[in-house]
C-alpha cells in the first residue's frame, strides 16, 4: 500500500517547469530516497506535499488524504524538515519544540522524547541561534520527529553535518520506520548516502522522474540499459547525464 | 491559546520591553509638560482631560504609532530571521489565524501602553487640576476611543511587516507613513481616515456624531485590512 501517491504532479513558474508530471509511489513503512542533482525539483516536490507551494497541475494523496481539501489533516500527520533548519533563534531548543508541541496538541513528554531521539537533551536550554550547524540540523529533525508522525519528509537532512553526525542521522533514519512505525521520504543529491538508508528510490532530473523502484531494480535497469551497475553512484551519474543529453542540457 | 503562543515566540526579542519603555516614555510627556508649563495650562478653559489631551496627545499618538510599527516589525522579524515562518507554515495552522493572533497580541500591547498613559493623565489631572464627577468615565471614553482608532494602524503595520521579509523595509515604510500622517491636516475628515493618521484624533475635540463616524470607519478599515490579509496570503502562495 502506498502512503504517498502523486499523479501528474507539476509545478511551473513563469517560463520554467520545476516538476513535470511526476508520478511517485511511496510504500507505507519504507524509507524512500528521493535522489537528484541540485535543482532537479526535489525540494519543490516536498514543498508541494507540505502546502508550502501550490502545484500548477496534477494531484497527490498522503495517507489517503487529498490535497488541497485535507491540507490541515495532512500536516497533522506529517513531520517535515525542508532545505535548512527553521527555528526561532531567540528561543532555546526546548522552547522551539514546545511551540510545535502546542500547535500539534501533543503531550508534554513529546518534547523530551524528540530531544532524546536526536541527542540534544543536554543542550535543550541553549538558545537555538547559539547552536552549531549540526545541532541546528538535529533541532530541525527533532521538530520533524516530535509526536512520531506517520509520514516524515526530510529534505537533505545530513547537510552540514560532520561524518560522525551524518552516520548518526543516517542510522536514525534507517531505524525510524521500525521504531515509530512511520514512512520516511528523504531527499539527497548523493546516491552513496541514499544507498545506505533507503528501501526504495526515485531519481529526479530537471523535474522528470527517471527511475522509481528498489536498489536491485535500479541495478537491473542499469544493466539492461547499458549503464555502469557496479557502483550506484556511477549509475546515477550516467542516468542523469544521458537524460541531460536527451534534453540538450549542457552542464 | 494562539495569542499566548505568539507571545511566547517573541521571548527575548525586546517586544515587551519596547512597549513598556515606549509607554512610560509617552506617559512621562504630559507629566513633564505640565510640570514645566503649569501656569500656561492652568489658565486655560476646559476640562482637565480636554486641556491635557490638546496639549499632549499629538506627541503621545506619534510615539504610540511608532511603537506599533516597531512592535509589529519585531513580531514578523522573529518569524523571518531563522526561517521559522516556513516551519510554522508546514504545521497544521492557518496563516490567517497566525496573523489574527498577532493582531490581538498587538492590541493587548496597545491596551498596556494606553493604560500607562491613562495613569499619567489621571496623575496630572488630580495633581494640577480639580477633577469633577465623571472624570474616570471621561478618561475611559477617551482612551477607549484612541484604542479603537489604533486598530487600522495595527493591522496595516502587521500587513506591511508580513509582506516585507527585511525588517528595515517595513520599518522604513512605517516611518514614512507616520511622517505623512503628521503632515496631513487633522481637520480634514477624509484625509484623517489614513490608518496612520487616525490615532492622532482626540475624543474631547470631536463631537459625538463625528466620533461615531471615526469609530465606524476605524472598524470598517480594520475589517477590510483583515480581508486584505486573506487575499495577500492567497496571492503570495501563487508565487511561492
Amino acid at each position: 500500500m502506498n502512503i504517498i501517491e502523486t499523479k501528474n504532479l507539476t509545478k511551473s513558474y513563469a517560463g520554467f517547469t520545476a516538476v513535470s508530471n511526476l508520478d511517485l509511489h511511496i510504500p507505507k513503512g519504507a524509507v524512500y530516497g528521493f535522489l537528484g542533482p541540485n535543482g532537479a525539483g526535489k525540494s519543490t516536490t516536498m514543498k508541494m506535499f507540505l502546502g508550502l507551494t501550490k502545484p500548477t497541475g496534477g494531484s497527490f494523496t498522503i495517507n489517503g488524504r487529498k490535497y488541497p481539501e485535507d491540507r490541515i489533516e495532512i500536516l497533522k500527520e506529517t513531520g517535515s524538515f525542508i532545505e535548512a533548519p527553521a527555528f526561532y533563534g531567540n528561543l532555546s531548543g526546548e522552547e522551539n519544540l514546545e511551540i510545535i508541541r502546542k500547535i500539534l496538541g501533543l503531550p508534554k513528554s513529546s518534547v523530551e522524547e524528540a530531544l532524546e531521539t536526536v541527542g540534544l537533551v543536554q543542550f535543550k536550554k541553549r538558545l537555538a541561534r547559539k547552536y552549531s550547524l549540526g545541532m541546528k540540523q538535529r533541532l530541525g529533525l527533532a521538530s520533524a520527529l516530535i509526536g512520531k508522525p506517520p509520514v516524515l519528509i526530510l529534505d537533505e537532512p545530513t547537510n552540514g553535518l560532520d561524518p560522525a553526525g551524518i552516520h548518526e542521522i543516517r542510522s536514525l533514519i534507517r531505524l525510524l520506520p521500525g521504531k515509530f512505525n512511520c514512512t520516511v521520504f528523504v531527499s539527497s543529491h548523493l546516491l552513496s548516502e541514499i544507498e545506505l538508508m533507503a528501501d526504495n528510490i526515485g531519481i529526479l532530473n530537471h523535474g522528470h522522474l527517471l527511475f522509481e523502484g528498489t536498489l536491485d531494480e535500479l541495478r537491473f535497469n542499469a544493466n539492461s540499459q547499458g549503464y555502469p551497475a557496479d557502483n550506484l553512484e556511477d549509475t546515477f551519474l550516467a542516468m542523469v547525464d544521458a537524460d541531460n543529453q536527451k534534453r540538450g542540457v549542457t552542464k | 491559546m494562539s495569542v499566548f503562543l505568539e507571545f511566547k515566540k517573541v521571548k527575548r526579542t525586546g517586544f515587551l520591553p519596547t512597549f513598556l519603555c515606549g509607554g512610560i516614555l509617552a506617559a512621562s510627556f504630559p507629566v513633564i509638560n505640565m510640570a514645566a508649563r503649569t501656569e500656561i495650562y492652568l489658565t486655560q478653559q476646559g476640562s482637565p482631560l480636554q486641556i491635557l489631551f490638546n496639549a499632549n496627545w499629538q506627541i503621545i499618538a506619534m510615539l504610540n504609532v511608532l511603537l506599533v510599527i516597531t512592535g509589529t516589525c519585531i513580531l514578523y522579524n522573529t518569524e523571518y530571521a531563522s526561517n521559522a515562518m516556513q516551519k510554522i507554515k508546514s504545521l497544521p495552522t492557518r496563516a490567517g489565524s497566525v496573523f489574527l493572533s498577532k493582531v490581538i497580541l498587538t492590541i493587548f500591547m496597545c491596551i498596556l501602553i494606553l493604560a500607562i498613559e491613562a495613569v499619567a493623565v489621571t496623575f496630572c489631572s488630580y495633581y494640577w487640576f480639580e477633577t469633577g464627577n465623571g472624570f474616570l468615565i471621561g478618561l475611559c471614553k477617551n482612551f477607549g476611543y484612541e484604542l479603537l482608532l489604533m486598530l487600522p494602524c495595527i493591522t496595516i503595520s502587521l500587513l506591511i511587516s508580513e509582506a516585507c521579509k527585511n525588517i528595515w523595509i517595513s520599518l522604513g515604510i512605517g516611518a514614512v507613513c507616520v511622517f505623512t500622517a503628521t503632515m496631513l491636516p487633522s481637520d480634514n475628515f477624509n484625509l484623517s481616515l489614513f490608518p496612520f493618521a487616525m490615532p492622532f484624533q482626540v475624543f474631547t475635540d470631536t463631537n459625538i456624531e463625528q466620533a461615531i463616524h471615526y469609530i465606524c470607519n476605524a472598524v470598517a478599515e480594520f475589517v477590510v485590512l483583515c480581508l486584505l490579509e486573506l487575499v495577500f496570503i492567497k496571492i503570495r502562495r501563487e508565487f511561492e
